[in-house]
């Protein structure tokens, strides 16, 4: 059985069991590994990807669930690193280890799109969905709105 | 003139490392890069690349040492990047004959080295400039990666000289540059890693791929100690192989999640364990006898300090717990491995090569020639990552399908519930106080697991072990009368270094008990630790900084308010820390964090900073509520749902000051953790009255 969806302007075919989890198709199937696993339970945040534009966490959502829907990972956010998200993660010197990033840019690229001037309760809300271990947090929430000015700046 | 380094991307270690079978082969032997000594590398476009013998795990080390390179050489950073070495050697191990990525070394242990290369490459690079300038070596210098002479003028690029530099000798010690012409150390550089690690392109052991490759998940004895007594590996129909491997089974697939699956429907049936049956109950209780115990072996034992106490009118006690740790990386363990008769080649995200590499050894037989370890980024470490036992359960999956190259997975609860824990502790404080208030004499009396006994590179001389006792064994407070002894308790899981080691439990057992000490002094516990540590200005430095930047002794913003205060050395730094905590419905909420750092040289103050806030937030969660408890043998926890380490909107406010006393340079990713408990600790204290002596605080 064959399952298409939209990735990242195009249309894939996945051949894994409509059964598998999201996050295994991207990262085995199709090679778009810079989507996490860190818990497999719906937890760490780790393995988020946008839906339809919205977040959520490809380790606990099946390949039938994403049949005809867009799917977003952080390799299509932007070619060359330019998502506003992207510039400022860059510009405040986010990551450390780097792993959970991937799920904090996709969750903070949706945030940005429904709320372009969050509060610092909205990021909080937001943000709080992805777990880091390196302990990132303060840097996020200030990459977090330097990315709303850019995105304002244009 | 300019150069095109359009091409150039920082790769750690492990994508150069992983090209290197398909790509680099095809190149023409003159364009092959030359090296000048075991950490430098010159290509002809230009590019420096360092042999780092460290990972990168997120602590920055990578990008401190591309900017001791860049200022001493003479090159822009944009033309440095990393790889690890593939093999073990002498140069890249540390003091005690081991390549790893521990004990805040990376920086300390390594700018000697790295800026000794690179000045000693600058000055053939020079020396060969001159002979074709035909001028005096010593009139020219390196500036952005072109020879410049004394009057200013660019000539030609370092990478036009590789041939004649190299048949030049390296000079044994050449001078190293001014300190105050460093464009980079010093300054707070932007990651090397950045770039890579804010598109998904950054390569960590669990997304490395191979052409041909198959996927492992695993199934381990969920009881410590436990093995395989029978498996029928029909039980996982459609599976490349199954495999035995130590303390379980390997099951081999297309795909991870299908190997997944199969592994967890796989028929087991276990042996017993010796530890069948243990709870956390009955070590905590074993350990609290060793409490009790007239005597235990010293590691420290000075100025008769039991003589002491017992002859003292004042004696201060208390009994303090620490529980078991997990680390949680949020990259679970993992490895590629793809193996014959004559070489074995593995990818994995290690900060213990050595030890990778000698547990290669062990299941392939193979000697380290033939062995090959492709470094990736670490996501996340904190001392999980410096074992072998993934490199060999993948070497055994390997094997089982004819040599094609297998990635092993575990899964977060493989990686929860397997050991390797931060060990649990119980320790007893005595002080004697004299008629000045002064501590006249000191007893620590520790009872746990011994974790330097489970190390074959470690030496454990007179009973003293780093891996139990640091942070204790040179303590400030005594200088006099000080016994420092171990009962040693065996227990289920082995131990491992989680982050700042035995710092991270000794620093609150210390720190906790000073609070008490103070207050039975009568005394203030900020001016009781400055009366403490007057003669040790970096100490002091710390203190007054955090005292300053808190308002210590002002007003607090509530009656259910507290502010406790809590200094730690280790790592060769000193951490001050003042925590402001809210009591809300009988639960301890910290607000804020003053934290004031020594660590000597800041190399990339950026960095520290990074550190510093990062480890604070790591503290917490065991602070506050994480910890690893065994029931029936089996560690309870499987998951970040049991083991809640904190989210963003929990983070209290973290208010870092780095002071610099000219100190020797020290480490940074550990000595910004252990100050937190006990500073949280006291902090609970000042606002209700009670001591919390047991870690997580979430149990009076």
């Amino acid at each position: 059985m064959m399952t298409t969806f939209p990735l990242i302007g195009t249309s894939v075919t996945a051949k894994a069991d409509p059964e598998t989890p999201l996050l295994w198709v991207l990262r085995d199937e199709l090679g778009f590994t810079g989507t996490k696993y860190g818990c497999g339970i719906a937890r760490c945040g780790a393995c988020t990807v946008l839906l339809d534009g919205s977040p959520v966490l490809s380790c606990s959502l099946s390949l039938t669930a994403v049949e005809e829907r867009t799917v977003q990972t952080i390799e299509g956010l932007s070619h060359d690193r330019s998502h506003p998200v992207q510039r400022a993660w860059a510009e405040i010197d986010v990551p450390q280890c780097g792993y959970c990033q991937s799920g904090q840019i996709m969750t903070a690229a949706a945030l940005l799109a429904e709320t372009p001037e969050p509060t610092d309760d909205d990021i909080d809300a937001a943000m709080s969905s992805v777990l880091c271990r390196c302990g990132t947090y303060p840097r996020i929430r200030a990459a977090v709105k330097r990315a709303a000015e850019i995105a304002r700046e244009g | 003139m300019t150069r095109d380094l359009s091409r150039r991307d920082f790769l750690a270690g492990t994508a150069s490392a992983l090209l290197v079978p398909f790509v680099v082969t095809s190149k023409s032997k003159a364009a092959q890069p030359r090296a000048f000594n075991a950490y430098l590398r010159l290509s002809p476009d230009g590019r420096v690349t360092i042999l780092s013998p460290t990972s990168e795990m997120g602590q920055g080390t990578h990008t401190g040492y591309a900017a001791i390179v860049a200022d001493e050489l003479g090159v822009d950073i944009e033309q440095v990047q990393l790889t690890v070495p593939t093999q073990p050697a002498p140069e890249y191990r540390l003091f005690f004959g081991q390549m790893r990525s521990v004990g805040s070394f990376g920086i300390r242990a390594w700018i000697g080295p790295l800026r000794l290369a690179a000045a000693r490459t600058r000055n053939v690079l020079t020396s060969a400039a001159a002979q074709e300038l035909n001028v005096d070596a010593s009139t020219l210098d390196i500036d952005a990666g072109f020879v410049v002479d004394a009057s200013g003028t660019q000539h030609m690029p370092i990478e036009d000289l590789i041939d004649a530099a190299s048949a030049l000798p390296l000079p044994e010690a050449p001078a190293l540059r001014a300190p105050e012409t460093r464009r980079y150390v010093g300054q707070p550089v932007p990651r090397i890693d950045t770039p890579p690690k804010t598109d998904g392109s950054a390569i960590y052991g669990i997304d490395v791929r191979l052409p041909d490759m198959l996927h492992a998940a695993v199934r381990l004895s969920p009881v410590f100690g436990a093995d395989v007594e029978r498996l029928d590996p029909a039980s996982a129909p459609g599976a490349a192989a199954v495999v035995q491997v130590p303390g379980g089974a390997a099951v081999v697939a297309e795909s991870w999640w299908k190997a997944k699956q199969l592994a967890d429907g796989l028929d087991i049936t276990w042996g017993s364990s010796p530890h069948d049956g243990v709870s956390s109950a009955d070590i905590s209780r074993e350990m609290h006898a060793g409490l009790e115990l007239a005597d235990a072996p010293a590691a420290v034992d000075r100025g008769n300090a039991l003589a002491a106490l017992a002859a003292a009118d004042t004696v201060i006690e208390a009994d303090y717990e620490v529980p078991f740790l997990a680390h949680f990386a949020m990259e679970p363990l993992s490895c590629v491995a793809q193996v014959s008769d004559i070489r074995c080649e593995v990818w994995l995200s290690t900060q213990g090569h050595d030890t990778v590499l000698n547990a290669l050894r062990e299941v392939t037989g193979l000697s380290p020639e033939h062995i090959f370890i492709n470094t990736t980024y670490l996501g996340g470490g904190f001392g999980r990552k410096a074992h072998g036992e993934v490199a060999q359960q993948a070497v055994l999956a390997s094997r089982a399908v004819g040599g094609r190259p297998v990635k092993v997975i575990w899964a977060r609860e493989d990686d929860v519930q397997q050991g390797q824990y931060r060990p649990a502790m119980a320790a007893r404080l005595r002080a004697a106080l004299d008629d000045d208030n002064r501590i006249s004499a000191l007893h620590v009396r520790l009872s746990g697991p011994m974790m330097g006994r489970e190390y074959s590179h470690v030496r454990i001389e007179n009973n003293l072990d780093f891996f139990s006792h640091a942070t204790l064994v040179d303590q400030k407070y005594v200088p006099g009368a000080f016994r420092l002894d171990h009962h040693v308790v065996d227990v289920p899981p082995n131990t491992c270094p989680w982050r700042a080691v035995s710092s991270s439990q000794n620093g609150f057992f210390l720190e906790a008990f000073m609070d008490e000490v103070a207050e039975a002094a009568s005394e203030d516990p900020l001016a009781f630790r400055k009366r403490q540590y007057a003669d040790h200005p970096s100490h002091m430095a710390v203190l007054e900084s955090v005292e300053r930047r808190s308002g210590w002794g002002t007003p607090l913003p509530g009656p259910n308010w507290g502010r406790g205060v809590a200094i730690v050395e280790s790592y060769g730094a000193r951490c001050a820390q003042v925590a402001e905590v809210e009591i809300i419905e009988d639960r301890p909420v910290v607000r804020r964090i003053w934290l004031a750092f020594d660590c000597g040289e800041a190399i990339n103050p950026g960095q520290v900073e990074a550190q510093m806030t990062g480890a604070v937030i790591d503290a917490l969660g065991p602070t506050l509520r994480c910890q690893v408890t065994l029931r029936d043998g089996r560690a309870e926890q499987s998951n970040f749902d049991g083991y809640p380490i904190l989210r963003m909107d929990e983070v209290p406010d973290i208010d870092v000051e780095i002071v610099d006393t000219g100190a020797p340079i020290g480490g940074v990713g550990e000595p910004g953790l252990p100050p937190t408990a006990p500073a949280v600790a006291n902090a609970i204290y000042a606002a209700t009255g009670r001591r919390y002596r047991r870690m997580p605080f979430d149990q009076v």
